[in-house]
């Protein structure tokens, strides 16, 4: 358990996150927006009688938002007993990595550099390990 | 050691309070437990740390009130360890969890022994204690971790069935309100369909029944979930007498609106938040005794707990009179910390420095004491209370004290909702600030853009104009029909009101209420979210918060112009007309004096009024006034002076005490002969005499001086004894006159020389412009001619001066 991740694209970046962390992958229909909250809440859209707040991983990184395709895959993160959803480019894989996570040597984007809690190798590429909670708890970088 | 098993029996708040900590404490452990081991597997999770951390911490706040030695030594120890951890100062391993474990183990032995007994059981712990303690020089792990036994499901039902009241646990009191929550859904989609079905009046009849059954089992439930906030503050002034004994210092507890009703839910998630501040108040807020003298303070502090409804929120305010917090000084600490960088603290704003005791693990005490731990409470209170929805507000006066609002919604649980859309897309309204809705192209409505803001007027009532789509920054939908736009009369509180309007009116709908995430919050738009049927979650507008985000003034007094105006003029006619202070005077006398002589009404001490000359005065301030009255008071103490005034001169007047103001009567009968007593009128049937103020002033005018500017210059010379400074300035001063003396050169020339010497040398090259008045020191004149003027000859000299230059006063 301890060991699995989730391999997705999250902001144009292949990343790692780890399985405990994450509630489910779910798609999403059309969010609804909210008018006036920070420009990375995406909308709210309702799963199983919860309301679920949408995120966009892209502002929070430092990129222009990406509009909310229907269908889109979201990871479902619980911060705080309140539901979130990341928006994902893209679903890999569900695996097993026996690879430690090791810390980030290299210069990684201040964006970046701000969620990632280390890097960890898989069929050889480096991922970027994420904790998912960063993308809800930080303040949002602003768009360069 | 408090005797719990008697106060048990006597029923009271610390029996409740302790069954409220046995069925915490025992969930804590049960998680602690499983967080700890889960933790030992992977020792980098910071946050899952942080968790068992508070749960510990929790504990250890809930037992201090309670007196449970016991039970705050060990959780103590744990929370020390764990901070050590927090702290980098001691590895995470397995001995550390073994040894914290074996803390959890003996607490829920205590806590069991607790539940039967009702009292904490002797024992030791200083064994186990001491084993965590003493675990950071062994590397070696001597436990097997996975033979520690945790808490059984079933120790757990047996501690439950063992405790005297009744707990509904929360779980089982959600589902009921999710029950009823789905059978107000279902018959709202129920009640649709039978309108579109065109069904007969019988089975209209009959659901309605139904449907006033659901409405009545619905109150019931929500009320079942409210509870007065009094419970909530019950703890408070205990921790308060404790804690002020423990550290020495003298505090007053207040607590106000304790019966203001909360949602039990919202009240379990506020209890400790509430806690921690009390304690952090108590703890780092209040100075020590010297330092509050050094500051100029009460030696007894205040510390005030109160709470208030604001439209659908609950606001409760914990207010210290300490030393506040210093920005620099968390700044500084943070960084000490590494909470932050120097760098990043450069781009902190003001506000952003204060929040700073709202990251995990910060302190903000120079030195950790075992009252409120390490500062751990700030952030565990602010995730609590947003998890619920709410909002934790610093307001920071530095040097003054601190003020925390915690701004939580009333109750998670259903309201009635008026839906309404914008921008195209559906927002709620509580329905209980909606006063009324219109059309807005109806004829009763008026809109006015004036200055780029817009008023609505509605039946002769004007209301500040909102547009939904502007205060949320979208534009009007195109899709939006024109005549469909209402307008929604918002009163968010009391005296305040607002014309909302939007794009359509949908419907009304019972709404189930989520808190939204906290960054939604945040915007200060929405109060929460809801689910309607449809599956597409709403919005619930906050209509307060639109009032602060649309900057505008709702409040509903002098809103009116017409009404204003007409205020206005029947207060200016009442000004204008005459007006009449009555008063009882020195003799119990009840008489009135119009009240425009009146400059004020002066209390001063008895001591102020001296008698000089014959005449009473009065010295207030730097002034001397002559009073009427003919002896010193004999009374003590302060007494009132009535302070008449007549454009140059004042008078006071002592009295014993103002009575009323009065419209001045028409009538006045006159009295005979002019005196103190211009005449009698009626005012409320009674007879009251009226002072005369003409008479009165004309009796002191001679005691008054003539206004600075007016008076004139004269100038001494040849004063070569001072004679003329110590003698005869005075005099003149006396009579009016101002007086320069010797050969200072005044930049203003003045109106009259007098020479001091027959001779007169300096008087000689004045010249003509300027009269000179030649004193002589004989008695008698030199002859017929001699103009000079005796110099101890008051009248003569006085007389001279008027003549030449007038002024002064007989």
């Amino acid at each position: 358990m301890e060991k699995l991740y989730l391999i997705a694209r999250i902001a144009d970046t292949r990343v790692a996150l780890r399985s405990r962390a994450i509630n489910s992958v779910v798609t999403v229909g059309i969010p609804v927006e909210v008018p006036g909250a920070p420009p990375h809440v995406a909308g709210l859209f309702a799963l199983r009688s919860r309301v679920f707040t949408l995120i966009d991983p892209h502002v929070v990184i430092g990129l222009p938002p990406v509009p909310v395709a229907a269908g889109q895959r979201v990871i479902v993160v619980d911060v705080a007993d309140h539901g979130y959803a990341l928006l994902a480019d893209a679903i890999e894989d569900v695996c097993f990595i026996e690879a430690p996570e090791t810390r980030v040597a290299g210069k990684l984007l201040p964006g970046w550099a701000r969620v990632a809690d280390g890097m960890i190798e898989h069929q050889g590429a480096s991922l970027l390990v994420v904790d998912p909670s960063h993308f809800v708890t930080l303040p949002v970088m602003k768009a360069a | 050691m408090l005797r719990l098993q008697f106060l048990g029996r006597t029923g009271t708040v610390i029996d409740d309070l302790l069954n409220d900590f046995l069925a915490e404490t025992a969930e804590i452990l049960g998680d602690a437990g499983g967080a700890l081991v889960a933790w030992e597997a992977d020792p980098v999770d910071r946050a899952q740390l942080d968790a068992i951390f508070r749960l510990v911490h929790t504990i250890k706040g809930s037992s201090g009130f309670l007196a449970l030695p016991r039970v705050t030594a060990l959780s103590h120890a744990a929370e020390d360890a764990l901070d050590q951890v927090r702290r980098g100062n001691r590895p995470a391993n397995a001995a550390l969890v073994t040894g914290v474990l074996g803390i959890i183990d003996r607490l829920n032995i205590v806590c069991a022994a607790l539940g039967k007994d009702g009292v904490e059981p002797a024992g030791d712990d200083s064994d186990i204690i001491a084993a965590l303690a003493e675990q950071d020089s062994t590397t070696e792990t001597g436990y097997e971790v996975a033979g520690v036994q945790l808490r059984r499901d079933d120790d757990f039902q047996a501690e439950l069935q063992s405790w005297r009241s009744i707990r509904v646990p929360l779980p089982l009191l959600d589902s009921v309100m999710t029950g009823v929550t789905d059978i107000v859904l279902a018959r709202n989609e129920f009640a649709r369909m039978l309108r579109d079905s065109c069904a007969s009046p019988t089975v209209i009849a009959s659901f309605d029944r139904l449907s006033d059954s659901i409405a009545g089992m619905r109150q019931s439930v929500s009320q079942m979930r409210m509870q007065r906030i009094d419970k909530l503050f019950a703890p408070l002034p205990r921790i308060v007498r404790d804690l002020a004994q423990d550290m020495g210092k003298k505090i007053a507890f207040q607590t106000s609106g304790g019966e203001v009703e909360l949602d039990r839910e919202m009240m379990e998630n506020i209890r400790d938040p509430l806690i921690h501040i009390v304690r952090n108040a108590i703890d780092h807020g209040i100075e020590a005794l010297e330092d509050r003298v050094a500051a100029g303070k009460d030696i007894t502090a205040i510390i005030s707990v109160s709470a208030r409804q604001s439209g659908n929120q609950i606001e409760i305010e914990i207010r210290d009179d300490g030393r506040g917090m210093s920005p620099d000084e968390l700044v500084a600490k943070a960084i000490a910390s590494r909470t932050i960088t120097a760098a990043e603290a450069r781009t902190l704003s003001a506000k952003d420095k204060l929040e700073l005791v709202f990251r995990p693990g910060f302190s903000t005490a120079a030195k950790i004491t075992e009252v409120s731990g390490r500062g751990v409470g700030m952030d565990i209170v602010k995730a609590n209370v947003e998890k619920i929805g709410g909002v934790v507000e610093l307001r920071n006066d530095e040097g003054r004290g601190l003020t925390i609002l915690l701004r939580v919604p009333m109750t998670l649980t259903i309201i009635s909702g008026l839906m309404v859309r914008a921008a195209g897309q559906y927002f709620a309204i509580p329905r209980g600030a909606v006063r009324e809705i219109l059309l807005e192209n109806g004829d009763t409505v008026r809109i006015d853009r004036v200055g780029g803001g817009e008023w609505a007027t509605v039946r002769g009532e004007q209301y500040p104009l909102l547009r939904l789509e502007t205060v949320l920054g979208r534009e009007a939908s195109d899709d939006d029909d024109v005549d469909d736009r209402a307008l929604v009369i918002v009163r968010p509180g009391q005296g305040q009101s607002y014309a909302l309007s939007v794009a359509a009116i949908h419907d009304h709908e019972e709404l189930v209420i989520k808190p939204a995430a906290p960054m939604i919050m945040a915007t200060g738009l929405y109060a929460g979210t809801t689910l309607p049927d449809n599956g597409r979650p709403v919005l619930l507008l906050d209509v307060q918060g639109l009032v602060a985000a649309a900057e505008i003034d709702a409040t509903e007094t002098g809103r009116n112009h017409d009404q204003m105006a007409a205020a206005e003029a029947q207060a200016n006619a009442a000004r204008n007309a005459a007006q009449l202070l009555l008063f009882r005077d020195a003799n119990g006398r009840v008489r009135g004096v119009p009240l425009s002589v009146i400059e004020r009404v002066e209390e001063v001490p008895a001591s102020a009024l001296f008698e000089s000359a014959g005449r009473v005065q009065a010295q207030i301030g730097d002034e001397i006034f002559p009073v009427h009255t003919a002896n010193l008071p004999d009374a003590k103490g302060s007494l009132k002076l009535l302070r008449l005034f007549d454009g140059q001169s004042v008078l006071c007047y002592p009295i014993a005490e103002v009575i009323d103001i009065v419209r001045l009567p028409d009538a006045v009968q006159p009295s005979a002969v002019p005196g103190l007593i211009a005449g009698v009128v009626l005012v409320s049937g009674e007879p009251v005499e009226l002072i005369d103020p003409f008479w009165l002033m004309a009796q002191y005018a001679i005691e008054t001086a003539t206004p600075v500017l007016t008076q004139l210059l004269c100038r001494l010379a040849d004063d070569h004894d001072g004679w003329g400074d110590n003698f005869l300035a005075p005099i003149l001063r006396n009579a009016g006159y101002r007086v320069v003396s010797g050969d200072d050169a005044a930049d203003e020339a003045p109106n009259v020389l007098l020479c001091l010497t027959e001779d007169g040398a300096s008087c000689v090259h004045i010249g003509d412009e300027i009269p000179v008045i030649r004193l002589r020191s004989a008695v008698a004149a030199a002859g017929p001619d001699d103009e000079t003027v005796y110099r101890y000859d008051r009248q003569a000299l006085l007389d001279a001066l008027a003549r030449r230059i007038g002024g002064g006063r007989a």
